[in-house]
């Protein structure tokens, strides 16, 4: 699938997934375009992290099994180097997972060490743009030795986006990001949402509709393992087209 | 068992409903006081203001409380949308109602004159225009709010004929210079009352639609 500029930064082609012979995705199909962000919405169990799984190759680690194409700039992910993919594909999960016994600066730099991918020389500065570019540099330059987990929770999240930062990735997913923040911390979450999508084309699920409606360009509803609707966030909360849609965000569902 | 949210927009609902009503009998009264001379009918009116003031200052706290505390979306946030626009509209009519009553005493001499102008068959369609436009709401039907914009035309085309009928007047008699300008004006307000009619079937297109259709615009949201 050649590359162009119309054509989707990610793309999810007639995904199945299963967890043994349970089948938890049916046939999604969903366009991601470049510096766009997506929220994936629906309740529990309706398939939308192990949709975002499947994004990185994530679903096979996790145990499971899938059919259907995933294309990154064209290129089918399921046909590439699986830890190639997920430097590409970063992700950042609910709990802030910092590595305890790792620095600030160490758990910053530990995914470029790790795949080689730094000279020393350039270590210091990719460590401050990724800090920075999670909007954590201000807090931490002072204390960069210090332990990653001396840090509050929103700034571990931080501290873990900018893990994730580090490696140059095209893409961002991220599983409930601010779920286990608080209102201010999951405020710079947010805030940090939209300042990345300039530079990344980032997948956010969320349980937060709010959270969905602020930062996202498009939406995605799940349900039963199914993609019900995708569009425009206005539109979704404004006007869906489907009534399970509707009664979903509404809060009259079943 | 219906859930909080929906009782308090079902409340929302009927607090509208009941606006509704009062200020259609507002506007029944206020046409009546000025055909009949009435003045203690125009005083009731007058009096009666003040509780579709306080419909409006009601339906304003309960769509903000709505607005603050469940944060709507989709068919409900166009509902609280809709409710606040209409329930402008509907104070906007109430002091229409005001406007006609407030002129009763200045036009008890001239009763014979208002009786020969058109302003009982202009006020019959005005408010049936209004009252559609409540039912509309009422009953959740786009069709009958349609139907109350293709008769705006009817009133505003009276409005003009009233207008060079009384302006004939007045060239042909000095005596009638002071009735003819007072029916020129509860003319206007009659077409204002369509006119806002008007605005509430709009609301009610953008509530069940999803459409915006008001400036001649036809934009699905």
């Amino acid at each position: 699938m050649p590359s162009s500029l119309t054509s989707p930064k990610i793309s999810a082609r007639g995904v199945d997934a299963f967890f043994g012979k349970v089948q938890a995705l049916h046939n999604v199909s969903l366009d991601i375009p470049e510096h766009r962000v997506l929220a994936i919405i629906g309740p529990s169990g309706c398939g939308k992290s192990t949709f975002l799984r499947c994004l990185n190759r994530m679903h096979e680690v996790a145990g499971g099994s899938m059919r259907g194409e995933v294309f990154l700039d064209g290129e089918d992910i399921y046909k590439a180097d699986p830890v190639s993919v997920r430097r590409k594909v970063g992700m950042v999960f609910q709990k802030p997972n910092p590595f305890p016994t790792m620095s600030i600066f160490d758990n910053v730099a530990v995914g470029l060490r790790l795949n080689g991918l730094a000279k020393k020389s350039e270590l210091n500065d990719i460590v401050e743009r990724s800090l920075q570019q999670a909007a954590l540099w201000d807090e931490v330059k002072d204390q960069l030795d210090k332990s990653g987990v001396s840090l509050s929770g929103g700034q571990q999240q931080r501290l873990c986006i900018a893990r994730t930062l580090a490696v140059n990735p095209r893409v961002v997913l991220m599983d409930e990001p601010a779920s286990a923040l608080d209102p201010l911390a999951t405020a710079k979450i947010e805030e940090l949402i939209h300042e990345l999508k300039s530079a990344y084309t980032i997948v956010i699920v969320t349980h937060n509709m709010q959270q969905a409606a602020r930062v996202s360009d498009s939406t995605a509803f799940f349900y039963l393992g199914k993609l019900i609707e995708h569009g425009e966030t206005r539109k979704i909360f404004t006007n869906p087209e489907k009534k399970q849609t509707e009664e979903y965000i509404t809060g009259r569902f079943g | 068992m219906p859930r909080h949210f929906e009782m308090e927009l079902d409340q929302l609902r009927t607090m509208l409903i009941r606006m509704g009503s009062l200020v259609e009998e507002q506007i029944d009264c206020g046409v009546k006081s000025i055909i009949d001379g009435d003045e203690s009918l125009s005083a009731l009116v007058i009096e009666r203001d003040k509780k579709v003031d306080e419909y409006d200052n009601a339906i304003d706290q309960q769509c903000m409380r709505i607005f603050a505390l469940t944060q709507p979306v989709a068919v409900d946030l166009r509902l609280l949308m809709a409710a606040l626009k209409i329930n402008n509209e509907l104070e906007r009519i109430g002091d229409i109602a005001v406007n006609l009553a407030e002129r009763v005493k200045a036009l008890v001499p001239f009763r014979a004159f208002v009786k020969e102008t058109r302003l009982r068959e202009m006020a019959t369609a005005a408010r049936e225009m209004v009252k559609a436009a409540i039912d509309s709401f009422v009953n959740n039907d786009p069709g009958l709010a349609k139907k109350v914009l293709t008769s705006d035309d009817v009133i505003d085309s009276i409005d003009r004929q009233m207008f060079e009928l009384m302006v004939g007047k007045m060239k042909g008699s000095k005596d009638l210079i002071e009735p003819a300008v007072h029916v020129v004006i509860l003319s206007r307000h009659l077409e204002r009352l369509a006119d806002h009619a008007t605005n509430i079937a709009e609301d009610v297109i953008f509530l069940v639609n999803a459409r915006i259709i008001k400036h001649n615009a036809d934009e699905q949201i």
